[in-house]
């Protein structure tokens, strides 16, 4: 509330597994402002919103993942265990690495002496 | 006489009964590499220094940037100091335009009341003496690239540039043109590169998102007082 910059007052809905609350408030809210988030962190990110949540306040779908069991995450046998934000500056960020031999090598030249 | 010789021929044709191919064993009968159990293969620092990395250098433990903790007085006064110029930078980024393409038009969006970046403290600067971000957005061709690094130079310090869309990020569509410039950090330094063709409004907001987490965490006269 102290960082998104407004000041709303809804019913809180529920909060995911990460901590972050989400909330909504259909009759005195403008159109598209009616779901909002409540960051766990104070370094918040849009990617720390679990896929299911994202569905739900993207206005993809009516029911929060909390109501509706296809959105349930965690369940597929493909999924992820856990959301993972988005680790762009971080020390958890993905470094880019070879595993190919260097095309490029430094050598020492050597000179045959002169008859 | 041609009946006889018929079946011979017949005969040697046919495929070899199927005792003549190699018996199946396992996958080790047609594999070339010897075998090597994985009982047999050492780990890496199993004989050596223990505190051997991977990598052969010696292995060196570093907190993580939220454990960092502030010493004295004089760290206290320069964290603070940094918070307040960062806060102060981010709430008012304006970008100077470089709009070449069809991105472009997706950064025009990011000031339409839709995304309203004006609530973001971000007003289009046409000017850039007077502008501290440099949106890149479109194809960056060889003919642009003087101008832009000029318009990069005339910038104030600091300044930051995003790289929008893949073209200027790293020639994208026109990778393999004869004209493009095969990504804008050949030309001027990026800080985010922002993908997509074009990116949509708001992955462009993302982006500027994280370039406010990045000027968040600069540790401008933490440094100068480090040096």
């Amino acid at each position: 509330m102290h960082y998104q910059g407004d000041t709303k007052a809804g019913t809180l809905i529920a909060k995911d597994k990460f901590g972050n609350k989400y909330y909504e408030n259909l009759e005195e809210e403008l159109p598209l402002r009616t779901r909002w988030v409540d960051y766990k962190e104070k370094e918040f990110d849009p990617s720390q919103i679990e896929p299911g949540w994202h569905a739900w306040i993207s206005y993809m779908v009516d029911k929060p993942p909390t109501q509706d069991p296809i959105l349930q995450t965690g369940v597929r046998p493909w999924e992820l265990p856990e959301h993972r934000p988005n680790f762009t500056a971080s020390r958890g960020a993905f470094k880019t690495y070879s595993t190919v031999k260097p095309k490029i090598k430094a050598w020492t030249p050597e000179a045959a002496p002169r008859a | 006489m041609f009946s006889s010789t018929r079946s011979a021929a017949a005969l040697a044709l046919r495929v070899k009964p199927v005792s003549a191919l190699i018996p199946y064993r396992s996958i080790a009968a047609i594999s070339s590499s010897s075998s090597k159990p994985a009982s047999a293969v050492t780990p890496h620092n199993a004989s050596g220094n223990p505190s051997m990395s991977v990598t052969g250098k010696v292995r060196r433990e570093v907190v993580l940037p939220s454990q960092e903790e502030k010493k004295g007085v004089m760290q206290y006064a320069l964290t603070t100091l940094d918070q307040i110029a960062n806060w102060a930078r981010q709430g008012s980024l304006w970008p100077m335009t470089f709009g070449l393409a069809c991105c472009a038009v997706e950064m025009m969006h990011l000031s339409t009341p839709r995304y309203d970046q004006d609530r973001l403290g971000i007003i289009f600067r046409a000017s850039p003496r007077q502008s501290d971000v440099m949106i890149v957005a479109g194809t960056l061709t060889n003919k642009m690239a003087p101008a832009l690094r000029q318009v990069y130079d005339q910038m104030p310090d600091p300044r930051w540039v995003v790289s929008m869309g893949s073209c200027a990020n790293g020639g994208g569509y026109y990778h393999y043109s004869y004209s493009v410039t095969r990504g804008c950090d050949r030309i001027v330094p990026v800080d985010i590169y922002v993908p997509g063709c074009p990116p949509t409004s708001e992955a462009l907001m993302y982006g500027i998102f994280q370039l406010q987490k990045k000027m968040r965490h600069t540790k401008i006269t933490r440094m100068w007082y480090r040096k």
